[in-house]
């Protein structure tokens, strides 16, 4: 029998053969990169990760990983995660897409799985902007985003992701930024051991159809204040953030989602029975 | 993003300067190789060659540090707990100033502040450190590391700047447009 010690995982253990087809300059590169750091850090081996995910250029992440991995369909990423977690509990699941994909045609899922509280972590790279359809407001555009498809803006008010999803029950809650990737791989590695759903929104620019984001590394800080567990803190803090606050904001202690509770020993061979043909 | 005030202090021990040496180095592997990748699927030849060139010599240099280090053991640091003046390692590559269309004298503008970057983070340690032998090898690499400025200097004479409109794209992305 072997008695060396296994070596501790690298981040370069978890780069897939499929080369990204990101735009040279996207922020997504860097989330990427944070990503495989994290799990390297953590000691996961790649047979212990589904990465999950829906439609969209950051929704490509799960090709570009080495582990598991589901591409899945628009706006659905969050049910499709939820249930690999719970048939397969013992998997570290990470769900991840972008603003298009998870505010608005995914937007009712994020709700229902921040209410749920189920042991995931849910990664929104988000670039205030549908880039593989070339460039439309998203639900996180700002309102005076003049574009050729928009122009003088939709005028319409955006959506606040971390309000969002401490109000609806995600039990962690925080921002970090692609250009901070040390910093993300940090945030990334706390939302993944954080017990129940883990909300991460990454803001990450688009180079191409937003190069004005190439600024947002002179506008993102340090948010000035701890991660708090107490929510009602929380949304205080939330109601008067600028959008660039970088860091942990919430940590709750709601117990995640347990598949058996209110069930009396409901085993696996029971259910195998309930679908025998 | 603003850093908070004194969190890079380069007074390292002789297994801090080396891990954060070869740290320098692997991640810059990375970074030029990734970049080459990116140009080649743009079509982008000549900066794809450019930089594959920078990710061999980068490699040239975390070998060098590896034999440096030879048995030294090294610690395993988190990526957090790498102690850099800056967001990321200095010569990792700004992806802010990275596009598709870029032209070489812009590509080794880019590698040339790499250079100079972890030139000035050898100089602070070699400046910072108490034990002479650090400080004599975090000198020594930022004297490597001036010998690369050196190069990029001299490789830039070869290339003109970028004209006014180096980014125009007669098929631009932007097929809203």
């Amino acid at each position: 029998m072997s008695t060396e010690t296994p070596r501790k995982p690298r981040a370069s253990d978890y780069k897939s053969d499929t080369k990204p087809v990101w735009c040279p300059g996207c922020g997504d590169f860097h989330v990427l990169l944070s990503l495989r750091k994290a799990v390297a850090q953590m000691g996961l081996r790649p047979e212990e990760i589904a990465v999950i995910s829906g439609i969209g250029c950051s929704s490509r992440i799960p090709a570009y990983m080495n582990c598991y991995g589901f591409h899945g369909i628009h706006g659905r990423a969050l049910p499709l995660a939820t249930g690999v977690k719970v048939a397969r509990p013992d998997l570290t699941v990470i769900c991840a897409g972008g603003d298009g994909d998870g505010f608005s045609i995914g937007g009712n899922h994020l709700l229902h799985a921040c209410r749920r509280n189920v042991d995931i972590t849910y990664v929104v790279m988000d670039n205030e902007v549908y880039g593989m359809t070339k460039g439309q407001p998203s639900p996180t555009t700002a309102p005076d985003w003049d574009s050729k498809i928009a122009p003088g803006g939709t005028g319409i008010s955006p959506f606040y992701p971390l309000v969002i999803a401490l109000a609806s029950g995600a039990n962690f809650v925080a921002r970090a930024f692609s250009g901070d990737p040390k910093g993300t791989a940090k945030i990334l590695v706390d939302a993944i051991t954080h017990p129940g759903f883990s909300f991460v929104q990454i803001l990450s620019p688009c180079v191409t159809f937003r190069p004005d984001q190439r600024e947002w590394k002179n506008q993102v800080h340090p948010a000035p204040v701890k991660p708090t567990s107490d929510a009602s803190q929380a949304a205080r803090r939330v109601m008067t953030d600028d959008g660039f606050n970088i860091g942990v904001l919430y940590k709750g202690s709601r117990e995640p989602y347990q598949q058996y509770v209110g069930q009396e020993n409901r085993l696996d061979r029971d259910i195998d029975k309930e679908f025998l043909l | 993003m603003s850093k908070a005030p004194g969190t890079f202090s380069p007074s390292f021990s002789m297994a801090e300067l080396l891990v954060h040496a070869l740290a320098i180095e692997l991640e810059a592997v990375q970074s030029y190789e990734d970049l080459t990748q990116q140009m080649k699927q743009c079509g982008n030849d000549e900066v794809a060659d450019l930089f594959e060139k920078m990710s061999v010599l980068e490699a040239e240099h975390a070998e060098r540090i590896r034999q440096i280090a030879g048995d030294i053991e090294l610690p395993e640091l988190a990526p957090w707990e790498y102690r850099w003046p800056g967001l990321e390692s200095p010569e990792n590559i700004d992806l802010a100033g990275v596009h598709y269309l870029m032209t070489p004298y812009q590509a080794l503008t880019l590698a040339l502040e790499n250079e100079m970057n972890a030139m000035a983070f050898f100089e602070a340690a070699a400046n910072e450190c108490t034990d002479d032998r650090v400080r004599s090898l975090a000198q020594e690499f930022a004297d490597d590391e001036r010998q690369h400025v050196a190069w990029m200097q001299d490789w830039l004479t070869k290339y003109t700047p970028p004209d006014a409109d180096w980014d125009y794209d007669p098929d631009p992305p932007a097929a809203i447009d």
